[in-house]
């Protein structure tokens, strides 16, 4: 019989009860999520106001609650995007957290492994031949996922060895972007070029029915996700140790693996291949949280707000240029990787 | 160095001797076999020591017995039962293992990495209970990790490294404990500590404990029952006393030497030849 609500035994993180429900919560955690969120809303609300009109932050609000003059732009111009690109951002921050975990690498991300090349060239085929439109999202997404087939059965060898996964993962994303740039030299220019776009990735035109293709999987994934939150502690142990605390550690990696690649191959079948957004939220969530291993819901709302503000700035710094999100995500997230590369270097 | 262990009751249940055994084991990696046809049957209860030269499978046995490796033919088995085919969650609540230098996460607090041998305990909807606490404090008491719960592992010394490895698979509660060489890359005041912390487990907590080691005075020391492997078989086993001998030192390690009795202990203690 447990009547009083036991402590954790570890410093810094509490017990929390809800009905059936009993997590244990890192309180640090619970500070950077909240956080995170606030900056994202902040930012949610300033990306709604600034464009070719401005609109005052108080007049966003007012505006999303239906009043005032700015309705219009707000509502149906700018917060469909916004919205979007919060979702493609969430998605590939969770997908980063899992694919760092799972590997025990913090360069694992879906554009590092793949997924995102998978996802391009099949976009490109669709892009450079007479398919319509609607084709682009399916068949990216089948690209994405096929692509992370081809790396899980590669580095398959007696179960799901961390190391070889990345490895493997590298090879593919080099040999599937060679092949999406010899298809780029064979295409009309105009053709190359939009397929140039999409590769780089851009919520530009996106609106509600995206959002939909993106959030629905994610609340269909919840519960998987409430229970991967707590199945990745055991990834940072070594695999016998693992495997001793009654852990079947080759379908776990190997759920957790996929789970991660059906994210990202989502995000990216509707927003293109938007970079280094999974590897940067999660290692900054890491980081903030001060875990061994990227924090699955801190690492959401960081991919968010990291896509909220690039998008924000993508849009707007060049104005009436607006550059595709995913040029800004890579110019900020590349020089994050090499201060990444040169920090861990003893 | 030493550390002052309190003499606990050792948690509240009594705990059932676990009975370890082999039928017509077959073992190995890749096309070759380890182990062949090898039989077994380990006292409950007891403290069994595993020796032997290199690659005569020692590991490997250990290993097969925590079902961290699967056999080619033949069962290992638990209380009678076949122990692989045991869901190996379940498993981990009456057998728990700690493999040959484990690999330390990264920050981890002592504390935090204890925690996790409540694992096989857990689901993701019920993630801690009372009793869970209770088996921290317990393991963190048992291997006087008290003082340094909220340390970094990393910056502990070596011998207090393995004492939190120990307390992780102390916390997951097990009748049985078994262990890889628990005492490589210690110096031998740490050895001897975490050899006392194996003895008196098995003593006041009537655990099964099974320990690969490969300091043949150390295991005649502790262990009631010695196993002697070679090439894959059990060359011989039972008391120390009985089992190590001269012979036994020739014809498995080739080594010349005369065994006597330890000054302190009465246990057999090897004295290899004079050097050349």
């Amino acid at each position: 019989m447990r009547t009083a609500m036991p402590s954790y035994p570890v410093a810094g993180r509490s017990v929390v009860s809800a009905g059936p429900l009993t997590f244990v919560v890192r309180r640090r955690s619970a500070g950077v999520f909240l956080l995170l969120l606030a900056l994202t809303l902040v930012a949610v609300v300033l990306s709604l106001g600034v464009g070719s009109t401005f609109v005052a932050p108080v007049d966003v609000v007012r505006a999303l609650a239906g009043d005032g003059p700015f309705t219009l732009v707000v509502q149906d111009l700018r917060l469909p995007r916004i919205v979007v690109a919060l979702a493609v951002g969430t998605l590939l921050g969770l997908s980063g957290a899992l694919l760092q975990a799972v590997s025990r690498n913090p360069l694992a991300s879906p554009d590092v492994i793949g997924v995102s090349q998978g996802a391009g060239f099949a976009a490109t085929i669709v892009m450079s031949t007479d398919l319509g439109a609607a084709w682009l999202g399916p068949f990216a997404l089948l690209g994405g996922l096929a692509a992370a087939t081809l790396v899980f059965t590669l580095s398959w060898r007696y179960g799901l060895a961390a190391r070889r996964f990345v490895l493997c993962g590298i090879a593919v994303a080099l040999a599937t972007k060679a092949l999406t740039e010899i298809f780029i030299v064979g295409a009309d220019a105009i053709d190359g070029q939009r397929a140039q776009i999409w590769l780089a990735g851009s919520v530009a035109g996106t609106g509600y029915p995206e959002a939909r293709i993106l959030l629905i999987p994610l609340v269909v994934l919840l519960p998987v996700l409430l229970w991967a939150g707590r199945a990745m502690d055991t990834t940072a142990l070594d695999d016998e140790v693992a495997r001793g605390l009654g852990v079947r550690v080759t379908n776990r990696r190997l759920l957790l693996g996929v789970v991660g690649v059906v994210l990202a191959a989502l995000a990216i079948s509707q927003a293109g291949a938007v970079d280094f957004v999974a590897l940067v939220a999660a290692q900054l969530a890491r980081r903030l949280v001060r875990a061994e291993r990227p924090p699955l819901a801190c690492s959401a709302v960081a991919g968010g707000l990291l896509t909220v503000v690039a998008d924000l700035v993508a849009r707007t710094a060049f104005a009436p240029v607006q550059l595709p999100v995913g040029v800004l995500t890579a110019v900020l997230g590349g020089p994050y990787l090499l201060w990444l590369l040169v920090r861990r270097t003893p | 160095m030493t550390t002052e262990h309190p003499s606990l009751p050792d948690g509240g249940e009594t705990r059932s001797p676990v009975r370890l055994a082999a039928r017509e084991l077959s073992v190995g990696y890749g096309n070759r076999l380890i182990i062949e046809g090898l039989d077994l049957e380990l006292p409950a209860g007891a403290f069994t020591v595993v020796i032997g030269p290199n690659a005569c499978g020692k590991s490997t046995l250990l290993r097969t017995l925590a079902r961290l490796l699967a056999p080619r033919g033949g069962a290992a088995l638990i209380d009678g039962e076949d122990l692989h085919a045991q869901p190996t969650r379940e498993l981990a609540r009456r057998l728990s293992v700690l493999p040959q230098s484990p690999v330390t996460p990264e920050g981890v607090t002592v504390a935090d990495l204890v925690a996790r041998g409540r694992q096989p305990y857990q689901r993701w909807f019920r993630q801690w209970g009372a009793e869970d606490s209770a088996a921290v404090e317990r393991a963190l008491a048992l291997t006087g990790l008290t003082d340094v719960r909220d340390q970094s592992v990393e910056a502990l010394s070596g011998g207090q490294r393995q004492r939190v490895w120990i307390a992780m698979t102390l916390a997951q509660d097990t009748d049985a404990l078994l262990l890889d060489e628990p005492t490589t890359y210690l110096d031998l005041a740490h050895q001897v500590e975490v050899l006392d912390l194996l003895r008196r487990l098995n003593r006041d907590g009537g655990r099964t404990v099974i320990a690969v080691l490969h300091d043949l005075n150390q295991a005649c020391r502790y262990a009631d029952h010695l196993v002697v492997m070679k090439d894959g078989r059990v060359v011989d086993q039972g008391p120390p006393d009985k089992v190590m001998s001269a012979e036994t030192l020739a014809d498995v390690f080739g080594l010349g030497g005369v065994v006597v009795p330890c000054p302190v202990t009465g246990a057999p203690m090897v004295v290899p030849d004079a050097p050349a």
